[in-house]
């Protein structure tokens, strides 16, 4: 298997797609001829020419409204919005229409789109390039949110949600976009959306996370282990549906839970995570389920290494759960 | 630089089909208008604005300096528009409010915003009057009417259209100008500005710096209207087609406009023909999706050559005088890029606060679990 970076890993996503399948399209602003600002439609347009993969004026609302246009009549689009941060001057598209077509029809049309967008901080871009705003997104009812951790995840999501009858918001940790290489399974390769990923079986402590921080919570897991804990660490990987079923098993067996995530804490989706599981495994819980999250601040610039949750919080937010620490 | 005294301007044309130009592209007047009359600039006016356009470029390489020696962590260019920046600038009185964009803050000196807090947003310390709460290029100063900008494209345009109707509800005699690059008229926003400014008759200015390239995309693929001018003609107002490249002819037509929204509230769309000379920003590479051949022959075109020549052509102007300057510059930007940096970063608190204008209880015990975080980190580095 080839080694690829989860840019490397979206763009074979999307070839595989277009070559099996021409009512894919994609488009955006600078996805054609510069490749995309992070390259990951670079050589597309090429290949599958300018009907295909094209460039489209500086205007979300016209991106997402053609979209919703084109899916309506049966084609298969992929949308990318630059930054999810710019995203908002179409947000009427994706809320009032994208959402509600399927139910609002009573099934008669269905919008099977996918918005792709980088997400997330670490990349030093201050209050408008570092955002994560999946919470917002899995608010409204009939959209899917699915966030990839590592390049496979983000190869074998991506075509799933391309395949997917509904419309499906795609955030890609742009923090991660070139920084992990991994064996990436060649051809078609899917990873059914609404299942989360256990990355590695523990018994004292389940760690829930997504995307970027995935990693950090990885590296925090060394310091875990050097203190005897055992963590159970699980990648979400689908936001919404979220994998209910894994979540209360892992409580079951481990009687503590840590969220991980670097949106704001309020009303987040570590907040809807710490509800279900209360509701649903509160007989199992031997300790206070915890959330790490970023602060409820708009994303800072200078200050952004102390924005986002890192090893030492993680860890804290562990011996939290543990009853080590008040 | 003081405004020049006579009153009103004669009227340039809008939505002429060429740019409108006084100087060629060898700097040298054409035409049978001598453009000190049409704009009323003095020869001091005409050397004052030079100088801010050196300035302007030379705070620029210095942001790019600052970059590559991983001082700052972001860049984006102002190089190929100091010209129009400056002028539009210029133009403009002190009681005018501006609305930056990305491009703008290397000009905003004009405005009297100092050397020490242009860096100081660049370099993100408590220089920034922004406290760096942005990335580099979010450069506001209220002090200097200088609103902040946020980074979506086209935001500003339609804040400023309520700012611009706050005035005119407080009978201000001032306007409002809103810079864009030709972008950001394709967004809803610049709509929604263009077509309140127009029902309500207010005194914005949406400038737009047509420099021909939003990251890849060329100008024709934005918009299939001939100019960016024109689009004024369905809102109800004028636009004015003009070289960005010539400052005289911008300032003479940003004064104008900006003379009559004062006094009757008449809005108006600027487009400057321009080109932008650097990559997007510091994570760009525009070789890519265009020739090195053309940003080579828009280097001979663009404003701050041209305007050189002019001044030399009325003998203003020497490499004598040219070199001075430069040296007089070099000074100052080094030792405002120290006192910028010596100014520090902002504490840790100051992410807290300013979110509201009084800090919510579960804000002040977010800050308090910051601190002590950040506390036991420095504590095991010692
Ligand atoms: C709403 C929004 N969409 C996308 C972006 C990303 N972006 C930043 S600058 C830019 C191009 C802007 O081009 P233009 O308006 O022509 O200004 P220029 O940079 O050429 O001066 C884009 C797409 C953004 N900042 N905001
Ligand atoms: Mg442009």
């Amino acid at each position: 298997m080839p080694e690829m970076t989860l840019v490397q890993a979206l763009r074979d996503a999307l070839a595989v797609e277009m070559a099996r399948d021409d009512r894919v399209v994609v488009f955006g602003e600078d996805v054609g001829r510069r490749g995309g600002v992070f390259t990951v439609t670079e050589g597309l347009q090429e290949r599958f020419g300018e009907e295909r993969v094209y460039d489209t004026p500086l205007d979300e609302n016209g991106i997402l409204g053609m979209a919703a246009g084109m899916a309506l009549m049966g084609l298969r689009p992929v949308a990318e919005i630059q930054f999810v941060d710019f995203l908002w001057p179409g947000f009427d598209v994706v809320i009032s229409d994208i959402a509600k077509e399927r139910f609002r029809s009573g099934g008669q049309y269905g919008v099977p789109l996918v918005i792709r967008s980088p997400y997330g901080g670490g990349v030093k871009g201050g209050l408008y390039h570092s955002q994560s705003p999946e919470a917002i997104f899995a608010h409204i009812p009939g959209l899917k949110v699915v966030i990839p951790a590592t390049p496979s995840e983000a190869k074998g999501l991506l075509i799933s949600a391309i395949r997917d009858e509904d419309p499906v918001v795609f955030l890609e940790p742009k923090k991660i976009y070139f920084g992990i290489k991994e064996e990436v399974p060649e051809g078609e390769y899917t990873i059914p959306l609404g299942q989360a990923r256990v990355v590695q079986e523990g018994s004292d402590v389940t760690i829930v996370s997504y995307g970027a921080l995935l990693h950090e919570v990885l590296r925090a897991n060394e310091t875990l282990k050097q203190e005897g804990i055992s963590a159970e660490i699980l990648d979400l990987r689908t936001i919404l549906p979220f994998d209910g079923p894994t979540l209360l098993e892992s409580v079951a067996k481990t009687g503590r839970i840590v969220i991980v995530v670097e949106a704001p804490r309020i009303l987040s989706v570590a907040s809807e995570l710490a509800a279900f599981v209360a509701e649903r495994a509160v007989d199992y819980l031997d300790g206070p389920i915890v959330r790490v999250t970023g602060w409820d601040t708009p994303f800072p610039y200078a200050l952004e290494p102390h924005y986002l949750p890192n090893v030492r919080r993680i860890v804290h937010g562990v011996r939290r759960a543990l009853g080590l620490v008040p | 630089m003081q405004a020049p005294e006579h009153g009103t301007l004669t009227r340039p044309t809008p939505f002429t089909r060429e740019p409108l130009r006084f100087l060629n592209e060898e700097g040298l007047p054409e035409g049978d208008r001598d453009p000190r009359e049409v704009t009323g600039l003095s020869d001091a006016q005409l050397v004052d604005l030079y100088r801010a356009m050196v300035l302007s470029r030379k705070v620029d390489q210095m942001g790019w300096i600052l970059v590559r020696q991983g001082r700052a962590g972001f860049y984006i260019s102002i190089q190929g528009q100091e010209g129009a920046q400056v002028a539009s600038l210029l133009a403009l009185e002190p009681q005018d409010w501006v609305m930056p964009y990305y491009r703008t803050p290397p000009a905003l000196h004009v405005r009297g915003a100092t050397l020490v807090e242009l860096f100081g947003q660049i370099l993100g310390t408590n220089a920034d009057p922004s406290k760096g709460r942005q990335m580099p290029a979010h450069f506001g100063s209220r002090k200097h009417r200088i609103f902040v900008l946020g980074s979506p494209v086209a935001l500003g345009h339609v804040v400023a259209m309520g700012a611009a109707k706050a005035l005119k509800y407080s009978r201000e005699n001032a306007v409002v100008i809103s810079y864009g690059g030709e972008g950001s008229t394709s967004e809803p926003h610049f709509h929604s500005a263009m077509n309140f400014a127009g029902v309500y008759r207010l005194p914005l200015i949406v400038f737009i710096f047509n420099n021909q390239y939003a990251i890849s995309v060329p100008r024709a693929q934005q918009t299939a209207s001939e100019t960016l001018a024109e689009k004024a003609r369905a809102y109800g107002f004028e636009g004015y087609y003009v070289d960005g490249s010539d400052p005289l002819a911008v300032y003479w037509v940003t004064r104008f406009v900006a003379e009559r929204a004062r006094t009757n509230h008449t809005p108006a769309l600027i487009e400057a023909l321009t080109y932008r000379l650097d990559p997007h920003s510091s994570a760009d590479d525009d070789l890519k999706y265009r020739p090195r051949e053309e940003v080579e022959a828009w280097k001979q075109r663009e404003s701050l050559a041209r305007m050189r020549r002019y001044l030399e052509h009325l003998g203003l102007w020497n490499e004598e005088k040219e070199q001075a300057l430069h040296a007089e510059y070099d000074r100052a930007i080094e030792e405002a890029v120290e006192q910028a940096e010596q100014a520090g970063p902002p504490d840790l608190e100051e992410m807290f606060h300013e979110v509201y204008h009084t800090t919510p209880w579960y804000l002040q015990e977010e800050a308090r679990e910051a601190r002590r975080f950040a506390e036991e980190q420095e504590g095991s580095h010692a």
